[in-house]
């Protein structure tokens, strides 16, 4: 059966040093990483089964409050209440049973991504004009950068970094609040909660749908690679690589779109008839009324204090 | 007996050229055990997409429950009675677990189907609780279906089958990719829902359960026709017409009920013990499929 050539058989002891050969490839640093940041937040997952404060809570009042809560922070421009909401948040963090210390990691890793970019600029003067907090530079009258005049001196502005030290602060407090519910909440449940905010039922099985294949497709997309590396003998060079990604993303969507019809048609032979119907076990007790009109009395206070309507 | 399925000269090809049906005629009565077997792509899961009105056939008429099943009853957004009641009556396993469960846990993936029937609440919640035990997979109530291995992942799609109360029954390879401890589990679960009266369509080609799980056997043919209806044992001891259906390899050997292979060593060894043994005690190696 086999052609002739099959017969050799080579067993050559072969010595290799196993030192470094150089960096990892991009395409797996990129699976890495991109499985690394699911398997988070599958572990995360764990958080939300903790006997905590706002475990014990219906996923409706806590999407609702949070809602309430991002709302009227949103609203705040004074910095020492807004200080005081991202510190109810901690205590709350810690209520639930989530280290205080990852929590606070995790919430201002994304901050400077998010509000830094749109903060710092802020702080400069040639932006927005303000008393002078610390002079960077000198440039003398009619400095011009192109057509833009510049103004004499560069610096950092008092009402500028304030500005920015509330806005920043703001994104915080609202990342954290934001957070804690999706820490809290196993994501299935989160999702159906949207139903309270009136999402339509077939957006939130889309959105469970979408979150359970997101985990099959990357699955394959690892398996894929993984098939890669067994059957590479000699490294190619980042063009070939890049052009093997661009082929794998493009036969990882046609897949994607075959099993989406099989999904359809399962879902078909199951009785589903466009109209869907899913089930709904969220039950409200005396603590989840109690935490509910806690935390939207808080945000109604909050908003009166941003409006000047109470006084700090 | 009355007959379920009654397909005639259906015939079915993807986008107008690859043929995966010709001209098959059939009929499936109530009760019955049916296996379809056939070699890689000769067109059993779509024949059983076709029974389970997935797909339509692209020319010929299949009928179920005395009705024609055409597209426009079935693919309408409108709800259409026949379309109910014909989803309430059958049920799919499907190959590929994974597809079967799009749901975030195992338990609302089994609640899916009688949720979509319009059961009440407390009906679908005792149904639910039913099928997890029968099917003894109780503890893996609120795993996410992509946590679950190959076997669990079987089982729970049967019972999301199960739980709707099919009388009819199709599935597609499904002793595929699970353990000789899981497959007996099947096989036992078939023939109880056979003696309950169910009727169940099976499509396979692992010939070691046939005779279990049938007592009738369609053989298709690489031509995607019907090349063969008949009982399941004269099927299966008719050596032929298997391997003229590419199903068994010219070294695998029917002991009975047992269907085993022997590894060749080619040469020699090959000729020597030759391949018309057929039971009777064997001292070479042999490998138990």
């Amino acid at each position: 059966m086999i052609p002739d050539w099959m017969n050799n058989v080579d067993l050559q002891p072969g010595h290799f040093s196993a030192g470094r050969h150089g960096k990892k490839g991009f395409i797996g640093k990129t699976i890495e990483g991109i499985l690394g940041f699911l398997e988070e937040a599958f572990l995360s997952e764990s958080y939300s089964k903790r006997p905590g404060l706002m475990q014990s809570l219906d996923p409706r009042v806590k999407l609702l409050s949070i809602l309430a809560v991002v709302f009227a922070a949103s609203m705040i421009s004074d910095l020492k209440v807004l200080v005081a909401i991202y510190l109810l948040t901690l205590l709350i963090t810690y209520l639930s049973k989530i280290g205080v210390g990852f929590f606070i990691k995790r919430v201002w890793l994304f901050i400077p991504i998010f509000a830094g970019i749109i903060a710092i600029p802020m702080i400069f003067n040639v932006f927005l004009p303000g008393d002078p907090l610390y002079t960077i530079i000198h440039l003398g009258a009619g400095a011009h950068l192109g057509p833009f005049s510049l103004p004499e001196s560069i610096f950092i502005t008092k009402q500028g970094t304030m500005a920015a030290v509330i806005f920043t602060m703001r994104v915080a407090t609202c990342v954290s609040a934001v957070v804690l519910l999706f820490l809290t909440t196993p994501q299935q449940i989160l999702f159906k909660s949207l139903r309270t905010v009136g999402v339509p039922k077939i957006y939130v099985l889309t959105l469970q749908m979408t979150y359970r294949y997101i985990f099959l497709l990357m699955e394959q997309v690892r398996e894929m690679y993984i098939a890669k590396k067994a059957r590479t003998i000699k490294s190619r060079g980042l063009i070939d690589d890049q052009k093997w990604v661009g082929g794998r993303i493009g036969y990882t969507l046609i897949r994607s779109l075959s099993m989406s019809e099989k999904v359809h048609m399962a879902m078909l032979s199951r009785g589903f008839s466009g109209e869907v119907h899913i089930m709904q076990e969220f039950k409200m007790s005396q603590r989840d009324y109690l935490a509910g009109a806690a935390a939207i009395s808080i945000s109604l206070v909050l908003v009166l204090i941003s409006q000047d309507i109470i006084r700090v | 007996m009355a007959t379920i399925f009654d397909l005639r000269n259906v015939s079915y090809s993807y986008v107008g050229k690859i043929d995966a049906l010709k001209d098959i005629t059939l009929k499936i009565d109530q009760g019955e055990q049916v296996s379809i077997i056939g070699s890689n792509g000769s067109g059993k899961s779509t024949l059983l997409a076709i029974l389970d009105a997935l797909v339509y056939p692209s020319s010929g008429e299949f009928y179920a429950f005395g009705n024609l099943i055409s597209e426009d009853a079935f693919d309408s957004i409108s709800d259409s009675e026949f379309r109910s009641y014909f989803r309430t009556k059958v049920g799919f396993v499907f190959q590929n677990s994974d597809i079967q469960l799009f749901s975030p846990t195992v338990y609302e993936e089994i609640a899916f189907g009688p949720l979509q029937l319009d059961l009440p609440v407390d009906e679908v919640k005792s149904r639910v609780e039913d099928v997890l035990e029968m099917m003894e997979i109780g503890k893996l109530r609120d795993r996410s279906p992509h946590t679950l291995s190959g076997g669990e992942k079987k089982k729970v799609s049967i019972a999301t089958v199960l739980v709707n109360n099919p009388d009819v029954l199709l599935l597609d390879e499904p002793s595929a990719g699970l353990d000789p401890r899981t497959q007996l589990w099947l096989i036992e679960l078939l023939q109880e829902l056979g003696r309950a009266g169910k009727t169940v369509v099976t499509a396979t080609h692992d010939l070691e359960i046939i005779d279990h799980i049938s007592n009738r056997s369609i053989v298709m043919g690489e031509d995607h026709r019907i090349k063969m209806d008949r009982d399941s044992k004269s099927i299966l001891s008719d050596y032929e017409l298997l391997l003229s259906s590419n199903l068994v390899h010219e070294h695998t050997h029917l002991h009975g009920k047992l269907v085993h292979e022997h590894i060749h060593a080619h040469g020699q060894e090959h000729e020597s013990h030759g391949h018309a043994h057929i039971g009777g005690q064997h001292n070479h190696d042999s490998v138990e499929k």
